[in-house]
């Protein structure tokens, strides 16, 4: 799998470019800031496109655009934005025109090489990853008494923030230890008491799923 | 008269440093008509009925000489427009007197009339008299352009005015005297007149030279000072134009009727009689419009007695400067105060105010209550030849002027004080923000390093275990930079050594590491309150910054004492000074910072003797 990756800090981009090289992807490029990402993506058309949303020249949102800009000109490209710092709102902006190839990790992550390896290669076949924070932001936000997130049990909670994460339902029964008939039932109940139409695909439930979280 | 360009400001060296001001003290105001001293006649009233007496006899002598006249060599006035312009500038200028006795106006006015009067000893029958009648019968048309000139102040303002007046009053007596030296009467005058009793030896050339000298002189002087007040008006100003238009019509009206009368003359008569008569009755006006000004001025005066009663029933600071527009007849009227924390003037709302530059048109008035500046009118131009009037409305208002002033330094402290907190809110937030950005662009990216070392160690440990100690030796690497660079950063939001030992011992941490040679003087007994230590601390640091950046000093002294409950810090270079406590926001944010304190922060740098930062601060 071809990685391009875009960071202004030498010490990460080439620290991450060693990680995912350890890990067995290809990095065809390395970018410093947002416009060269752009130019680099456009040239090798790679698999993902791994960003820090942080980036000359304005040091704000400069990765994010950049992630927006790629998901809409070269949709086969999956972008994975990294940050220091985590926000349901980035996230839902990011996710607004579909989750499909889409990841937002904090930089830390990295620390966990499988981890960070099976979510790159998610993005890059089309899933999504939410890091498991904002998931937390979102689920946790205070309830009212009639929401319907009452009446989900505690592992129907763990099984709906890895859904959100967007796992599939494979990853989700390795994860909690049960099989993956069990996530299923689970997922079938979440999805009727939260009235969310059942999908077979792991990729449209995700988007439902946090759609739910955030109109709540 | 006086029109714009024509009156030279005094230069009152004021404390606000403008070069145009006119002073206007208040304390030592004498009372709205002024020392009567001021009138030339000594005991006013004594004196004007002589005065009185004197234009009754010079009257009757020069209306029988002008009824009795059996010979008519210049058309001198019938006997009834002998009197008319006679005494019109008598009594007028007896009443200018009255209503201006500092002014020089009344005086000439009267002077104008007794020339008037001696110019009819042409018309007497007797040599001698006749002779001084024919030599002086023109003086009074200097008075006459002396007082067009000068209206309303009475004096003669430039070189060139009074060059034109000089060399007036020399054609009308030298040259006119020189002529008749040559000249034979009863050829040159009129066969009838009586004989030149100052013929020297006959000369006619000559004599009629000399008398076409003065009259061409004459008319030349009288079209130069016609265009004098031509060109005043056009720049006049509307109050200005306003307030002199009698004086100014009649004075031109007059003057271009002497021209007629004269060329009427010079071309034997072709209009007849009429332009001599039209010129005497134009005469007679003037004095009467000027007396009318004057009074129109003095009922103004009277005008600041219904200020006071309105200065008492006023509401708001808008009120004040409309009573004061309306008793100094002026709309434009702006009307700043004086806050001496800002050296500098403000409006009712405490908002800072320019003073118009000198020459700007617009005339500015300092008023001042006991030496110290209260307030600033400024007013039209018209008003620069009234200073009575302004005199009289500053005696009025000085009192509401410095209640008002209290008010508006009030508005102008709150002002600052609001612009000093929302610097302070901004100093605060940009703090957070750079804060934000070392953390984030430097200890954890360091951290995140770390993570990622480990992970790959992780990763590589199983299968490489030699691969693993060179990512090791890395990872503890940038952990130590990282806990470097918190440490930095921690010590720059507050140096431990501040918390921990207080301030001596964190100046001394300071001396030492400074990048110059520190001269320490500290005489702290007591530790002040922490954001007392915090401010001190800080001012010390970004004057030694500074110091180091940018004063090329070879040595830095630094004391901080604690005296009277204050604690005072300072630090001095040997550098080349210049350096402005506005031009650095470092200084400035600092200064807010002490000020928030209720301290005061102040920076001396005069270029090229080194610079000094002091702070007081309270230790409340």
């Amino acid at each position: 799998m071809r990685i391009v990756l875009a960071d202004d800090a030498v010490i990460l981009r080439d620290g991450l470019a060693r990680l995912l090289a350890e890990a067995g992807f290809e990095v065809a490029g390395v970018a410093a800031d947002a416009d060269e990402l752009l130019a680099l993506v456009e040239q090798l058309r790679p698999d993902v496109a791994i960003v820090d949303i942080r980036m000359p020249p304005t040091h704000t949102d400069e990765g994010l655009r950049a992630a927006k800009t790629i998901r809409q000109q070269w949709p086969e490209t999956g972008v994975l934005v990294l940050s220091q710092h985590v926000r349901a709102s980035y996230a839902l902006e990011l996710l607004s025109d579909g989750t499909d190839g889409i990841g937002y990790l904090l930089k830390e992550r990295v620390s966990d090489l499988a981890e960070l390896a099976s979510s790159v290669e998610r993005i890059g076949h089309g899933g999504s990853a939410l890091d498991p924070i904002v998931v937390e932001q979102l689920v946790g936000r205070p309830r009212r008494s009639d929401d319907p997130l009452e009446h989900l049990t505690e592992r129907e909670h763990d099984v709906l923030a890895l859904m959100a994460e967007g796992r599939s339902n494979k990853a989700i029964a390795q994860q909690l230890f049960v099989t993956e008939h069990t996530v299923e039932k689970h997922v079938k109940s979440i999805l009727g008491t939260l009235r969310l139409p059942q999908s077979p695909d792991d990729h449209r439930r995700v988007l439902a799923v946090l759609t739910y979280l955030h109109s709540r | 008269m006086s029109l714009p360009g024509s009156r030279t400001h005094r230069d009152s060296g004021s404390p606000a440093g403008h070069a145009a001001l006119i002073l206007t003290p208040c304390p030592a105001y004498t009372g709205p008509y002024g020392p009567s001293t001021l009138c030339h006649w000594g005991d006013v009233r004594t004196k004007q009925a002589s005065v009185g007496i004197a234009a009754v006899v010079a009257g009757a002598a020069a209306a029988w000489l002008a009824a009795q006249r059996t010979f008519t060599p210049y058309q001198t006035a019938p006997a009834p427009l002998a009197l008319l312009v006679g005494w019109s500038f008598i009594g007028s200028g007896l009443a200018a007197c009255r209503v201006r006795p500092d002014n020089r106006l009344g005086k000439v006015m009267v002077l104008t009339g007794f020339a008037w009067f001696a110019s009819f000893l042409t018309d007497a029958d007797q040599s001698l008299l006749f002779s001084i009648g024919t030599a002086i019968q023109a003086v009074y048309l200097v008075g006459f352009v002396y007082l067009v000139l000068t209206f309303p102040s009475g004096r003669l303002q430039t070189g060139f005015e009074r060059l034109l007046i000089w060399s007036g009053a020399t054609l009308v007596t030298v040259v006119a005297l020189a002529s008749l030296l040559f000249s034979d009467s009863r050829s040159v005058l009129c066969s009838a007149c009586p004989a030149n009793a100052f013929e020297v030896t006959r000369n006619d050339v000559l004599a009629s030279g000399l008398a076409q000298v003065e009259r061409i002189g004459g008319v030349s002087l009288v079209l130069i000072a016609l265009a004098l007040i031509v060109a005043r008006w056009s720049r006049a100003s509307a109050l200005q134009r306003r307030t002199v238009a009698p004086v100014v019509w009649a004075g031109g009206a007059t003057l271009a009727a002497v021209v007629v009368s004269v060329m009427n003359d010079a071309l034997g008569h072709p209009l007849g009689e009429v332009p001599k008569q039209v010129l005497f009755v134009a005469l007679a006006t003037l004095p009467v419009g000027m007396v009318f000004v004057l009074l129109q001025r003095r009922l103004a005066r009277a005008a600041v007695a219904g200020l006071v009663v309105e200065l008492g029933e006023r509401k708001v600071a808008t009120d004040l400067r409309e009573a004061l527009a309306r008793a100094l007849g002026d709309p434009s009227l702006e009307v700043t105060y004086w806050f001496p924390a800002g050296a500098r003037y403000v409006d009712s709302d405490g908002r800072p105010v320019a003073l118009p530059e000198p020459g700007a048109g617009r005339i500015t008035t300092v008023i001042e209550r006991g030496g110290q500046p209260i307030a600033a009118l400024v007013h039209d131009r018209a008003l620069e030849d009234n200073v009575e009037l302004i005199d009289s409305v500053c005696a009025a208002a000085a009192l509401t002027l410095e209640n008002e002033r209290l008010q508006a330094e009030l508005r102008a402290r709150l002002g600052e004080l609001q612009a000093s907190r929302a610097r302070l809110v901004d100093a605060t937030e940009a703090e957070r923000r750079r804060i934000e950005r070392d953390l984030h662009d430097g200890t954890q990216q360091r951290l995140v390093s770390v993570a990622m070392s480990l992970g790959l160690l992780d990763a590589k440990l199983p299968a490489e275990p030699d691969a693993a100690k060179p990512i090791a030796r890395e990872a503890r690497a940038a952990l130590t930079a990282a806990l470097e660079e918190l440490r930095e950063l921690s010590h720059g939001i507050h140096p431990a050594v501040l918390t921990e030992r207080g301030l001596a011992a964190a100046l001394e941490e300071l001396a030492d590491r400074a990048a110059l040679p520190v001269h320490l003087e500290l005489s702290i007994d007591a530790r002040p309150p922490p954001r007392v230590e915090g401010a001190a601390y800080f001012v010390v640091s970004e004057a030694l910054t500074n110091a180091v950046k940018h004063s090329h000093a070879g040595e830095v002294r630094v004391a901080a004492s604690r005296e009277r409950n204050r604690l005072i810090v300072e630090v001095a270079d040997d550098g080349i000074g210049g350096a402005a406590a506005e031009a650095g926001s470092g200084l400035r944010g600092l200064t807010d910072r002490v000020e928030a304190l209720g301290g005061q922060l102040v920076v001396s740098s005069p270029p090229g003797r080194g610079t000094t930062v002091r702070a007081e601060i309270p230790c409340e």
